[in-house]
């Protein structure tokens, strides 16, 4: 391909494209090394109970064998979490799900490793287990944390705006729903893994598929008690995460082996049925919903609880259900609120961060009620969602008022202008024999960035290289989002280089510097804004050096161009080269921070969130699904599908798109066959057998219109676009179902046999 | 480490499997070896893969049948002429199957040796009548399908006994050629629920012959005379179908598991029949 200068707007080709074709370029999971040997966990695989007895004394004596650890042996406090830490690293008395990591084993290979972890004896006390938010929440329950002062409750919290549920009494109309949303995997490629080896000096490096390589530092810090300046993590591009990635999975066992192997690498690599069992989950969610309007259809009140099962440790349950809290009234007016979140402890695998973080659940249930609102005034479901959408200005369900672009009015115009909405009485008289076609829509959004009380914050760094190339330093993970993409369009753009003269640097902790996880929608709004801060540093830096070089009594006539600085006036140029030759090191690095800026409003609710609670900024979509529901069999048959997105302005029409229809095939998946199955707390579908994630020909052709707005805190106006597509699938196939057969589900995903059986009870109770 | 041999000839076949008789024997490995663990795979017994064993893999046709070699895989059955023309039912299931990777994987012989009560090409076989050709060192011996599937994951095949071939009779009787599946998506899907069925319609709509199996609603397919029977002399309308439907729902025997309930099974099994309303002839 010839070179080009990589600018902003433009369907840059990604950044990582050739090297991953070609397979060049090396996720964590391809690390290895000279000598290296294999770590692995033995797990508890008993949900709920107390280790009597851990004899690893035959598993040590295996030759092969370099190490066999149990929780007595974990230097530190023992304790992982990104905020509460209540993870053991290894489980000292008891184990709270059947994942729990029991003993950690180093040895030569993996079949040797296999062969001991088999060896190690675990004789557990069982201890009655909780499974659900009810049994969790009875007096009598079972503690799963018995130093926990709330109990099984994690969190507590309330979010009220205007009158609250007593405006409830005054409105026309006030429907009342339950929905239930069942535990989702984020099912990655590259599963959990990494490399670790101790230096000379004793730091100990990671290689580590993680969303969040400097908070990884603080963590294994805690969790193990070595000082931060002895550990050096280095993340490369990952082969997917969704959230998934985002806290420690391997990082304190692999650090933890690594002090044991005199030196030598030592691997992890959960294999896919470890990853279901001791990886993090979406959040099961029961949502009860009244939501109150007026006959004209005014959303006037609402009152919501929402039961967030967050299994056995907190990971981030309590932020995730605050951002579910914060979306509960979907993108709509509605002056009176009161929604109340319970967080639970349970004995099921632990529940943490996933794209759509709380929010893909409780969009089931806000466009449920609305297309229950609709039927009910026999309004237009469209038009009943554009008549209360939220406008900039106004306050949103949290009370919050929207000072930032606000789009989903516009998402929605755009929608009831496409042929698919306006033709669509047409296209579902159409339906074949024993079909029925359906139509449906839902407005959905995603809130950007960590909320307050916790700064989100990036350190862009950017350098001239002594060949003359621009070197980016990204201190944030591309899980294969693209953001480094948008980064080298940002240098591209600014320093306006050819796109084979700028280099990037991924994730390293000593090469890098802290930019917040890969998560929140964040990635390229907050580093972009500090890159954009940086290179313009830079180009000032270049033509201000190349000054004193071109004998140039002003900047004014100086342009940085390809390869070179150029005096226009007199036509004399100098290579990036020579400046960089001249140029100190230090001078050849520009460094800048940005702060993401936050709400200004004081709430007087909401105070139980210490951290991500509210939010400032949020993108907007309106999706339609075009659906056959065959009446023999159940199976919904998605026919096509519209998705109108305004995330800001599209700095990469090509990568924008992409998440679009990504995560529109992993909301797809989401409605209608992603299940994680549970029986007393273990996963009956730990593999892609039974746990049905989407195919190319489940995913229909997937038209994405970019509504755009101008966000002027945004890096060129962007906003984040990685998370709301999610949020889509689930309500506005559901609302499809209840066009085409009157159905309204409340339980999903929405799998031919629950829609059979709902089609046949209909025909039996009509 | 595992040994795996890759016999060229039947007699290289023998000669390694009396070296090593606990051996397993596979071609494609889309069952075998998904089911081996790879952590485990260093305490298996031998593998024998007949990928490279070109005798077995062909597809020839005599007067009145059509024979298919064991290793044929199930991408070559579905680019051939001769199933295309004259097995449309076979050719139906085979398209379900799997994933192209699979097919271009998976064959004929394995998907019979497996017998899931799930297998694709069971039902169209079972239909079809096929029968299946067992081939040791010292003897041939030929079995009905029926017959030589005997439970699920279970058959007839001996120790140092291979399936070599299945030979299937030319329906020429049938102008109707169905098959349905129900899976959990599109493709990579296990059945929850299938049918296969051959009928022959009058020029006046009459139903003259049939034949129905059921996959993944008993322990192996499900097929009976009686239902087939039932069909002959009505006309193939919703009335007729429906009444059928009701029988084939008491003749399944589904179980529960992790795809689906055994009311479901049970259900779908009865509703797909309705389907042939919109079949068409041939």
């Amino acid at each position: 391909m010839n070179a080009y200068i990589p600018e902003i707007g433009k369907p840059v080709p990604r950044a990582d494209a050739v090297a991953k074709a070609t397979g060049a370029e090396k996720y964590a999971v391809d690390h290895y090394g000279d000598n290296i040997v294999w770590a692995g966990v033995r797990r508890a695989g008993v949900a709920h109970g107390r280790i009597r007895h851990l004899d690893t004394s035959v598993a040590s004596l295996l030759p092969g064998v370099i190490a066999v650890l149990t929780g007595r042996d974990v230097p530190g406090t023992n304790r992982q979490g990104i905020i509460h830490k209540d993870q053991p690293v290894l489980a000292d008395e008891k184990v709270r799900h059947c994942g729990d990591a029991v003993a950690l084993v180093v040895a030569e290979d993996r079949a040797t490793l296999q062969k001991a972890l088999s060896l190690i004896r675990v004789e557990i006390d069982p201890l009655p287990g909780v499974f659900t938010v009810d049994d969790a929440l009875r007096p009598d329950a079972p503690l799963v944390h018995e130093d926990h002062p709330q109990g099984n409750v994690l969190l507590k919290a309330t979010i009220h705006s205007g009158d609250g549920q007593v405006a409830l009494e005054g409105c026309d109309i006030i429907l009342e729903e339950t929905f239930h949303v069942p535990v989702q995997s984020h099912a990655f490629i590259e599963t959990e893994n990494g490399v670790a080896w101790q230096e000379r000096g004793g730091k100990v490096a990671l290689v580590v598929s993680t969303q969040a390589p400097f908070r990884d530092k603080w963590e294994i810090s805690h969790a193990l008690g070595l000082p931060l300046d002895r550990l050096h993590i280095i993340g490369p591009y990952l082969g997917g995460a969704f959230g998934g990635k985002d806290g420690a999975t391997v990082q304190c066992l692999l650090v933890l082996a690594a002090l044991h192997t005199g030196g030598r690498r030592v691997k992890m690599w959960w294999n896919r049925e470890e990853s279901f069992i001791a990886g993090y989950k979406r959040h099961a969610v029961r949502m009860h919903y009244h939501l109150g309007a007026r006959t004209d259809g005014t959303l006037q009140a609402l009152h919501c609880r929402l039961y967030y099962d967050t299994g056995a440790y907190a990971h981030l349950g309590g932020e995730v259900m605050a951002l579910g809290m914060e979306h509960a009234g979907g993108p709509y007016r509605i002056p009176h609120t009161l929604i109340e979140g319970w967080c639970v402890y349970t004995n099921n695998p632990i529940a943490g961060a996933m794209r759509g973080f709380g929010v893909a659940q409780v969009s089931f249930a806000f466009e449920g009620m609305m297309d229950l609102l609709a039927v009910k005034l026999g309004m237009d479901p469209l038009e009943l969602r554009l008549k209360n959408a939220l406008l900039r200005g106004d306050r949103n369900a949290s009370g919050v008022t929207l000072t930032q672009s606000t789009g989903i009015a516009d998402c929605l115009t755009a929608v009831q202008h496409h042929s698919l909405w306006h033709e669509r009485k047409a296209w579902k008289k159409e339906a074949p024999p024993f079909h029925k076609r359906g139509v449906g829509i839902a407005a959905v959004f995603n809130a950007m960035g960590y909320g307050r009380g916790l700064p989100d914050s990036a350190l862009a760094k950017v350098e001239l290289t002594p060949e003359g190339r621009i070197r980016v330093y990204s201190g944030v993970s591309d899980m294969g989002q693209g953001n480094t993409t948008a980064f080298v369009q940002i240098a591209g753009q600014i320093l306006c280089q050819d796109h084979t003269a700028i280099e990037l640097i991924q994730p390293d902790t000593e090469r890098t510097l802290p930019s917040g996880s890969a998560s929140a929608g964040r990635t390229t709004y907050t580093y972009g804004n500090a890159l954009i801060k940086a290179c313009e540093e830079l180009r000032r830096r270049l033509t201000g050096r190349a000054a004193l070089m071109l004998l140039s009594d002003t900047l004014d006539d100086l342009e940085l161009l390809p390869g070179r600085v150029k005096n226009l006036a007199t036509g004399r140029e100098i290579p990036l080269t020579a400046l960089a030759a001249m140029m100190s090191p230090e001078d050849r690095v520009c460094i800048s921070q940005f702060l993401m800026p936050v709400v200004r409003d004081k709430l007087d609710t909401g105070k139980e969130f210490v951290i991500g609670f509210p939010h400032l900024l949020f993108s907007y979509a309106a999706h339609l699904v075009c659906i056959e529901v065959d009446e023999l069999t159940g199976v919904i048959d998605i026919k096509a599908y519209l998705a109108a997105t305004e995330a800001g302005r599209v700095l990469n029409p090509q990568a924008f798109e992409q998440q679009v229809q990504g995560a529109i095939a992993q909301g797809i998946g989401y409605a209608l066959s992603e299940e994680v199955l549970l029986q007393e707390g273990r996963i009956v579908n730990p593999d892609f057998a039974t746990y049905i994630i989407p195919g190319a020909l489940d995913i229909p052709e997937i038209v994405s219109l970019a509504v755009e707005t101008y966000e002027p805190s945004g890096p060129y106006g962007m906003k984040g676009v990685g998370e709301v597509g999610m949020n889509g699938p689930l309500p506005s196939i559901a609302g499809a179902l209840a066009d085409a057969s009157g159905i309204h589900m409340t339980r999903s995903p929405l799998t031919a046999e629950r829609v059979l059986a709902a089609l046949q009870n209909q025909q039996e109770h009509p | 480490m595992t040994q795996v041999y890759l016999p060229r000839t039947l007699t290289e076949l023998w000669t390694y499997l009396d070296g090593e008789p606990e051996a397993l024997i596979y071609t494609g490995g889309t069952d075998l070896l998904v089911k081996m663990p790879a952590e485990n795979a260093n305490t298996a017994p031998a593998l024998i893969c007949l990928e490279r064993l070109g005798e077995l893999r062909c597809i020839r046709e005599t007067a009145d049948s059509i024979l298919i070699g064991s290793t044929t895989t199930h991408a070559e059955l579905l680019r051939h002429p001769l199933i295309l023309a004259q097995l449309p039912v076979l050719a139906q299931a085979l398209q379900t199957l799997g994933s192209p990777l699979i097919r271009n994987m998976g064959t004929i012989g394995g998907n019979i040796c497996t017998a899931s009560p799930a297998g694709d090409t069971l039902p169209p076989l079972y239909i079809l009548e096929a029968e299946v050709e067992l081939h040791s060192r010292k003897a041939v011996r030929i079995l009905p399908i029926r017959e030589f599937i005997s439970g699920p994951g279970k058959t007839q095949l001996q120790k140092g006994e291979i399936l070599s071939g299945v030979a299937v009779k030319k329906p020429a009787d049938y102008n109707i050629h169905h098959f349905e599946k129900v899976g959990q998506r599109k493709s990579m899907a296990c059945a929850v629920a299938s049918m296969a069925a051959l009928l022959r319609l009058s020029p006046s709509g009459l139903i003259e012959a049939a034949r129905l199996a059921l996959g993944s609603v008993g322990p192996t397919v499900v097929t009976a005379t009686a239902i087939d029977e039932s069909l002959i002399g009505k006309k193939l309308s919703l009335t007729s179908l429906a009444a059928t439907a009701e029988r084939i729902r008491q003749l399944v025997a589904p179980i529960d598991d992790v795809r689906a309930s055994a009311d479901y099974r049970r259900t779908v099994s009865g509703n797909l029949l309705l389907r042939l309303l919109d079949a068409r002839t041939q």
